[in-house]
């Protein structure tokens, strides 16, 4: 494998294990979610999560990689533990999800960048495409939430 | 159950049965799709339409009813030509097109209306809507690509 493709396999890997935990702990959090409606969203969120985890894992054997990339294990049992505490409410939680991405751009930023990289495999730039457009789906609903929570009114729909 | 339940539990059930429907045609229709660029969103598209149907079944069981729904006539005969490897590439992205713009997009619309009671049914359904007008923009833009635009 030449290093460019060891670096975009590389990429590909550490993004399905972060999509992979980012699972787990939306579904910790849906677990003991008190909101029905934000419940509904997370469950939505969390299984997108998942989708694109095995998407990447799947295209990732087709190019011959393996997956073998990991989070951290201590921050991924401590954020399934935090957003399936009880403790922290609905509403901390969804701020510290929120803090992590200052602008909707912040949250696509490093898949765009390897976008621009994979013009000699066009079939993972489409689907990392598609994946960038969940991620900015899944802030802009948080962010919508957020700001219905503060004035207490139901989504749009 | 009330009435507004039962009618919930109804349009789950046919959304389920058309996410499934549809995802079992684009799986086949990747099997022989030629461009990779369409191929690479429509793994995306497929695996999608799977989870949205896996979700409207677990709502609808955890709201007490049993998936029994399969897809109409109509939504069967469009996965025929989809799922068809003889017929060609852009003639399905044209069909599928032309269907979604006219129809599905009400369908979902008319779900997620029905849920206005029924918070948790609601959220999850307005998530499910965005994935499918992400999924008809990506398909808008890459047939523009096809043709050159």
């Amino acid at each position: 494998m030449s290093e460019d493709r060891h670096d975009i396999a590389a990429f590909l890997d550490a993004l399905r294990a972060a999509e992979s935990a980012g699972a787990d702990v939306l579904n910790a959090w849906v677990a003991v979610c008190t909101l029905d409606e934000l419940r509904g969203g997370l469950r939505a969120i969390a299984e997108r999560e998942a989708v694109h985890a095995e998407l990447i894992a799947g295209r990732l054997r087709d190019l011959g990689a393996s997956c073998t990339a990991t989070v951290n294990e201590l921050l991924r049992v401590g954020a399934v533990t935090r957003f399936g505490s009880s403790t922290l409410s609905d509403e901390e939680k969804l701020a510290l999800v929120l803090s992590r991405y200052p602008d909707d751009a912040a949250v696509t930023r490093p898949i765009t960048r390897m976008m621009d990289a994979l013009d000699g495999d066009p079939e993972t730039r489409e689907l990392l495409r598609l994946v960038a457009e969940g991620e900015v789906a899944t802030i802009a609903w948080f962010r919508a939430y957020q700001r219905a929570l503060g004035r207490r009114v139901p989504l749009p729909g | 159950m009330s009435a507004e339940a039962a009618e919930l539990i109804s349009l789950l059930d046919a959304l389920q049965a058309a996410e499934r429907a549809g995802a079992d045609a684009l799986e086949r229709w990747i099997g022989s799709c030629r461009d990779p660029r369409l191929r690479g969103g429509l793994r995306v598209i497929c695996a999608r339409d799977r989870s949205h149907a896996a979700l409207a079944e677990a709502r609808l069981r955890a709201l007490g009813g049993v998936p029994t729904a399969t897809a109409g006539g109509e939504l069967l005969a469009v996965c025929g030509v989809v799922g068809d490897p003889a017929v060609p590439d852009r003639t399905k992205l044209a069909l599928l097109l032309a269907r979604l713009a006219g129809g599905v997009e009400g369908t979902i619309a008319n779900v997620v209306r029905t849920s206005q009671g029924d918070a948790e049914t609601h959220a999850l359904l307005v998530a499910i809507g965005e994935d499918d007008r992400a999924s008809l923009r990506w398909l808008r833009d890459i047939n523009d690509a096809l043709d050159g635009r």
